[in-house]
This record gives C-alpha cells, sequence and structure tokens, in this order.
C-alpha cells in the first residue's frame, strides 16, 4: 500500500521561501499587453477545463462509493439485501447502535490516541533524519537515501511479514537476541503481540518505521531550498545551528511540514495493513481493533460498515480541520 | 492512499480489496457465455488427476460446451463469493465452500434449490453434518464435497523414552501429555508433551464436543452462546489444564503448522488433518534432495525418507471419555453448491451428478479425502492413516449451522477465546462474555 503514496507527489515541491527570496518573474514586458476581451474570458475558462481530466476521476472513483456509502448507512443493507431482498430504510439507527456501543468509543479513542502519537513521532524523527541528511556528506547521504527508499519502496506485506518474523514469540530474532546475548531469559518466549498495550509499540514501531521516509525527503527538499545567504547572515549574527533551525530553516519550511503532518495524520488514523496482519499473526483481535480494521470486521453488514466509516470521516474532518484552515490562511 | 484520503475510508481500501481479489478468477470466463461451465475449487486439496477427469467426463457427456475449472483461494474466499456470487456474469457455475461458511451463503439465498436432486447425489448416505449446514427450512442448497477429521500425530521414540502408551481415553491423553512434558525425553529447550497453539480453538473444541457441550445453542428462533453451560466447562477446563502442564506453544498462534515444532523435536504430539503426514520431516530421516529434483535417484531416496519419517511417526484418533470410543472431534471439510445467479443451472446439475458418481467419489476416497458420500469411504485403504481418520470422522461435528456463524469466525471471537483460556482466565467469566459475543453476532 506504499505505492500511492506516491500519488501525493503534487506537493512534494515544497512553496519557494516567500520572503527570503522573492521568486524572479521572467514575464517579458511584451505580454503585459491587456489582452482582447474575448480572450480573456477564455483563459478565465481555461483553468477550470484544465481541471476536468482530473476532476471527473475523483468523481467517478471517490465521489460515487462515498454517496453509495452515505445511502448504505441508513438501511439495513446485509449479505441478503445484495441477493436480491429489499433493503429496508432505518433512519438513523446503525449510528445510534454504533455510538451507543461503549466499545466503539474504545475503537475511536485508540485510533485517534494511535494516530497522534504515531503523527507526532514521524515528524519527529522524519525531520531529525532529514537535518542530519543535510549535514552528513556524499557518501553517508546517499547511505541514508537508498536505506530510506528501500524502507518505503518494499511492499508492505512484504515488510509485514519480515517484522513478523523478527517478533514471533518462538522462532523471532527479537527474542533471540534478548534471550541469548543480552541474557533476559524471560524473554525467550515472550509474545509481543497478545498485550494491547505492547501489541500497539510494535505497530508504532512498524508504522513509523513506513512512514519516515516520506518525510524525510521531503523535508530534505524543502531545507534545500533555503538560502544559503539566510543562513550565513544569522551565522555572522552569532546564530549557533539549534537556532539556525528553530528559527529560520523550520519557519521557512513551515508549509511544506503543515502539508505532510497534514498527510500523516490522515494516513495513520486510517491505518489498515499493519494492523491487521499483527491482529492476524495472532493478536487478541477485539481488544486490537483500530477504525480501519473495525470497519472491515463489520463489512458484512454493509450498512453498519458505512455507518462507522462516515463516523470516520467526521473525526478525520475534525482532526484535519484546524490544519487546513492554517494551511489556507499561510497561503492567502 | 491518497486518492481515498478526502474520505479516509477504510471501506474505500474494503472495496478495493474485494473488487481486486473478485478479478483472480472469473472474468477469463465471459466471453465464453453459455457454452462453458465455471467451477470454483477452493484450495489445492483437490489433486490434479480428479480435476482432469471432472473435465473429460463432462466435455465427453455435453458435445460443444467445456468446464473450466479455477482454483480459489482459502483466505479471503467469503469476500470473494459475496461479490462474485451475486453478479449475474462473475458468478461460477458450481461452487466448493468451506461446510462453515455454507450457512451465511445458503440463507442469504445465494444457492439453487437442489433438494430434488438429493436423493440421486446420495441421499442418506451423504455426509448429515455437512448436509445440515446446506439446508435451510428443509430445503437443501449445499451438498457434501470431502472431510477431513483431525488426528494425533505422536514421536514413538519419545513414548518410549518417557515410558508412555497410547492413549484410550480423553483423561489418559490429558496425562499422557503432561507426562511428556515432564520427561522431555529429547531435551529440547521448550518443549511441548502436545502441541496446543494459544488460538488453536479447532484442536480445542474437541474436548467441548466430547464432553457433551457446544460452541451455541438453538433457543426458539434465536441462537445463543453455550460456552458456560456445565459440559462445556468441564471440556474447557481439561483445555485449560493442557494450556498450562502440557504444552509451551506460543498463546498467539493458530493451527496453521503444527509439524513445524514436532519435525524440531519441540513436540511429542500434534493433531491435524491426517494429509499432514506429507509434512512430517524429522532430521534423523532427511535424506536433502532438492525439491526440484525428479531423477529417480531422488524420488527413491525421497520414498526412503517418507518411510522412515512414517515408521517414527504413529497416528491415533483423539480418543473419547469412554475406552474403545474416539472423541467428538471438529469436522473439516467443504460443501459444494450451485450458485442461484449462474445461467447454467441444468448443466451445473449435471456437472453435480459426475461428482457425485461412484467413480469420482472413490477417487477422492483414494486421495485420502473422506467423500461426501459416506458409501464410498471404503476406498480410503486399510493403513494406519486411513483407519485414523475414518475413526475420527465418525462421531465428528461442525460449527453450529446458525446463519450467521461465518460472522463468528471472522471476528475471531473464539480465537480471542482460547487464547484468554490458554493464559489462564477465569472460565466462568471469560466464558460469559465470549457467550455474549457469540449471541450479539448470532442475532
Amino acid at each position: 500500500m506504499s505505492a500511492p503514496r506516491t500519488s501525493s507527489a503534487p506537493v512534494l515541491p515544497p512553496a519557494p521561501p516567500r520572503a527570503a527570496a522573492p521568486p524572479v518573474h521572467p514575464d517579458p514586458p511584451g505580454e503585459r499587453r491587456p489582452a482582447p476581451r474575448r480572450r480573456s474570458l477564455r483563459s478565465r475558462l481555461g483553468p477550470y477545463l484544465l481541471l476536468l481530466p482530473a476532476l471527473v476521476p475523483v468523481a467517478v472513483g471517490l465521489g460515487y462509493p462515498l454517496v453509495r456509502q452515505f445511502v448504505l448507512s441508513f438501511q439495513e443493507y446485509g449479505l441478503a439485501q445484495q441477493f436480491g431482498r429489499p433493503a429496508e430504510w432505518v433512519g438513523l439507527r446503525n449510528y445510534t447502535t454504533l455510538l451507543s456501543d461503549p466499545y466503539v468509543w474504545g475503537v475511536i479513542g485508540r485510533s485517534v490516541l494511535f494516530c497522534l502519537v504515531n503523527a507526532a513521532l514521524t515528524m519527529a524523527v522524519g525531520i531529525a533524519v532529514a537535518v542530519l541528511m543535510t549535514r552528513v556528506g556524499r557518501g553517508a547521504r546517499i547511505t541514508l537515501q537508498v536505506g530510506l527508499l528501500l524502507a518505503w519502496g518494499t511492499p508492505v506485506l512484504a515488510t509485514m511479514t519480515v517484522w513478523q518474523w523478527l517478533f514471533d514469540s518462538q522462532y523471532g530474532v527479537v527474542n533471540w537476541l534478548l534471550a541469548e546475548p543480552l541474557g533476559l531469559t524471560g524473554m525467550r518466549q515472550h509474545s509481543w503481540i497478545i498485550e494491547p498495550a505492547s501489541f500497539y509499540l510494535v505497530a508504532t514501531v512498524i508504522v513509523v518505521w513506513m512512514s519516515v521516509p516520506f518525510v524525510v525527503f521531503t523535508v530534505y527538499a524543502g531545507l534545500l531550498q533555503v538560502p544559503e545567504e539566510c543562513m550565513e547572515a544569522a551565522q555572522l549574527d552569532g546564530a549557533n545551528a539549534w537556532q539556525r533551525l528553530r528559527h529560520l530553516s523550520l519557519p521557512m519550511v513551515k508549509p511544506v511540514l503543515l502539508v505532510v503532518a497534514l498527510l500523516q495524520v490522515i494516513w495513520d488514523l486510517r491505518v489498515f495493513t499493519q494492523i491487521y496482519v499483527l491482529q492476524r499473526a495472532g493478536a487478541p483481535t477485539r481488544e486490537t481493533h483500530l477504525l480501519g480494521t473495525y470497519i472491515y470486521s463489520l463489512a458484512k453488514e454493509f450498512s453498519m460498515a458505512g455507518a462507522m466509516a462516515t463516523i470516520m470521516l467526521v473525526i478525520t474532518f475534525v482532526l484535519t480541520v484546524f490544519y487546513i484552515r492554517r494551511m489556507l490562511k499561510e497561503e492567502v | 492512499m491518497t486518492r481515498v484520503r478526502t474520505s479516509g475510508l477504510a471501506a474505500a481500501s474494503v472495496g478495493l480489496l474485494l473488487a481486486l481479489t473478485a478479478c483472480g478468477g472469473g472474468n477469463e470466463a465471459e466471453a465464453g457465455g453459455s457454452e462453458e461451465i465455471r467451477l470454483w475449487l477452493a484450495g489445492s486439496d483437490t489433486p490434479q488427476e480428479l480435476r482432469d477427469y471432472l473435465v473429460e467426463t463432462f466435455e465427453a457427456e455435453h458435445e460443444g460446451m467445456s468446464l473450466v475449472i479455477e482454483e480459489q483461494d482459502w483466505s479471503g474466499l467469503v469476500p470473494r463469493l459475496q461479490t462474485a456470487l451475486s453478479s449475474e456474469s462473475q458468478t461460477p457455475d458450481v461452487v466448493e465452500i468451506g461446510n462453515t461458511q455454507s450457512p451465511t451463503f445458503t440463507h442469504a439465498g445465494a444457492f439453487s434449490d437442489i433438494s430434488d436432486l438429493v436423493d440421486e447425489l446420495g441421499g442418506d448416505d451423504l455426509l448429515e453434518g455437512f448436509v445440515e449446514a446446506g439446508t435451510v427450512d428443509g430445503d437443501v442448497y449445499a451438498v457434501p464435497y470431502y472431510s477431513g477429521a483431525r488426528a494425533v500425530f505422536y514421536r514413538k521414540d519419545l513414548f518410549q523414552q518417557a515410558g508412555v502408551e497410547v492413549p484410550t481415553t480423553l483423561a489418559e491423553f490429558g496425562d499422557a501429555a503432561v507426562a511428556l512434558q515432564q520427561a522431555n525425553p529429547g531435551g529440547a529447550a521448550n518443549f511441548s508433551g502436545f502441541w496446543l497453539p494459544g488460538q488453536d480453538w479447532y484442536n480445542g473444541i474437541a474436548w467441548l464436543y466430547s464432553n457433551g457441550g457446544s460452541l451455541a445453542e438453538q433457543d426458539g428462533d434465536a441462537w445463543v452462546g453455550a460456552l458456560s453451560s456445565p459440559e462445556s466447562q468441564e471440556g474447557l477446563q481439561q483445555v485449560q489444564e493442557l494450556f498450562a502442564n502440557a504444552t509451551s506453544a506460543p498463546r498467539d498462534a493458530d493451527s496453521a503448522e503444527p509439524w513445524v515444532p514436532f519435525n524440531n523435536g519441540e513436540a511429542a504430539m500434534f493433531s491435524a488433518p491426517t494429509w499432514a503426514r506429507w509434512s512430517i520431516d524429522l532430521p534423523e530421516c532427511n535424506q536433502g534432495v532438492d525439491p526440484d529434483d525428479e531423477s529417480e535417484a531422488a524420488q527413491a531416496a525421497l520414498a526412503e525418507q517418507q518411510a522412515c519419517n512414517e515408521e517414527r511417526t504413529g497416528i491415533f484418533p483423539l480418543p473419547g471419555p469412554t475406552a474403545g470410543e474416539p472423541a467428538t472431534v471438529f469436522a473439516g471439510g467443504s460443501n459444494i453448491a450451485i450458485p442461484a445467479m449462474s445461467g447454467n443451472q441444468e448443466a451445473a446439475r449435471d456437472l453435480l451428478r459426475i461428482i457425485f458418481s461412484e467413480e469420482y467419489q472413490t477417487m477422492l476416497a483414494e486421495n485420502g479425502l473422506i467423500p461426501g458420500n459416506s458409501e464410498y469411504a471404503d476406498a480410503l485403504g486399510d493403513d494406519v492413516y486411513a483407519q485414523a481418520a475414518l475413526a475420527a470422522a465418525l462421531d465428528a461435528q461442525l460449527t453450529p449451522p446458525a446463519e450467521k456463524w461465518a460472522d463468528v469466525e471472522a471476528a475471531r471471537i473464539l480465537e480471542d477465546f482460547f487464547q484468554e483460556v490458554a493464559s489462564g482466565a477465569d472460565l466462568a467469566e471469560a466464558s460469559a462474555r465470549a457467550d455474549q459475543l457469540i449471541t450479539d453476532t448470532l442475532a
């Protein structure tokens, strides 16, 4: 599931540092002539026409399922309905059933916490490694980049198989390392995923490990845009490395950080594959559900799953509205 | 997954998964129209020789028609059928489905009523529990394809060294497992008398069933969890003792590949379908043959290796509470049915007739599978494996034939529950919680 992340490429080019280095506009003055009225109408419509090829697939691929999900969430729709029994309208019943169940609130709470912790950790580690990459020599940087690319490019299920084996309680290398060279013999048969807390610890390690490369590359690209002159000027004024990073580099790449953090929150809230695979590896399923796997577990009752997915949509919106408003403000 | 980020929906990824898996097989046949019959077989249990027989026989009987057999993976079969069976263009014409999965689809109206065909296919000789799983309100929608019951494999040398005899009752079996665990004759670091991983409810429920307990009972129109009944509790008590004193298997493992620790010398016994004999590979017998090597010498070495493994390994059906009677174990196996959406109902019925013919049923038995029509089970042969399989299958029992039983399995309620039992949870409390979950899910 890492491949689709590349489709976020549009956010990759970081916003040019506005204050410090005004971008040069090489428009030749000859083209500044006021265009005839007729052309101006077309040029006003032009951008919208260019949007069409992107909007149509989004409307078909995303809009249709979204509408269908929304409609389903107000019906009783299961396997029998799929084989032709008429679907009954039940109003808000699916929602009230779900929201009056304390277990569902537990899942929501866990998911939000998991999402925030993972997004924060990913950002912290990602920014640290990006800064590191601006400081180290070429050889070290290339090694880092190759390593990150491999971590990012390997298919999720393949990496999950490896992680699963690393933490396997019978034959896993983690337990072996703890027991043999480190002498913690009690860890020989330790099960890492049988307790929810330790399950989420393992999941966090894996999710952060998988998400860090994206943050590193994006932030690193942003940091490269910070003009050398500003850094030099600050250095001459006596700012140390930490101050230069804190007060100069990071504010300059803030738009990039905001976008990346937003994506991380969204991705980590609807994390699915990693949790699903770890559950199948032997964790107690019910105690370790997050929103993604919980909705999947409801999937036989399509209407319930639709209602839960709609609830999750609202949560995603609540979590990100702050960022989006901030981002829009920055751009104005 | 930026594509779905504005919706942020796992539901979308579920849909995606369904769509992807649904494409796994099925589309290529659309061009053939009504001249082509498609049979979906689950997993690789049906040997190639049998598939060839079906194709040849069917095509010989039906001029101008062809039979295409498509193999579906067991994992994810239910969601794939959910999408395929409800679409006229996607549906196969005959489909194999896990016996415990079939009630979900028969109740949903996914299959055609074949009650009028049952007598012709074998009538009362068809495996009883399987027919029940395919029946709604007296009408039959799915019939048994094959069954494979579980039996216990053991290391003869370890039994001898520990001074343990093959047990004849369920209580003796428990004692033997504990004795083996304590003796640890092989000196392995992490030894199990009986390999019983925490989530392995497929094996664990044998103790429930043998003590007269069950997973769920019908109460009027509703199904309620029955783990708290005194009989079930007695069985669970015995299982918990095994977990505590007779196994070192991880609590976070399931019934997959129990022969791995057995081959490693880390377990004296494990329970599995009898075809597990082909997976036993003890180090002292291994001849180091390259699996791709097809020379005569390699085949001879492999045969010798298998003989060596089978000489050192014994097998017996799990004994029941009284001597001379096997335990009531879980009956694995599958049913076969005709999807209601199929446009080739008549040809599909003809294919069922071929499958339930004496020739084909005998071939199933000769390949170690207990055939859907028990009349032909004699063809299993009379070696120890066939005998153990037959004895175990005699009294084997399915999961409850409730409409939504597949939901209980999908929610992994029993995996979670047996894991709790393995972790030493209070039985009454854990059972009450699991019963509530089962009742809610089946409602």
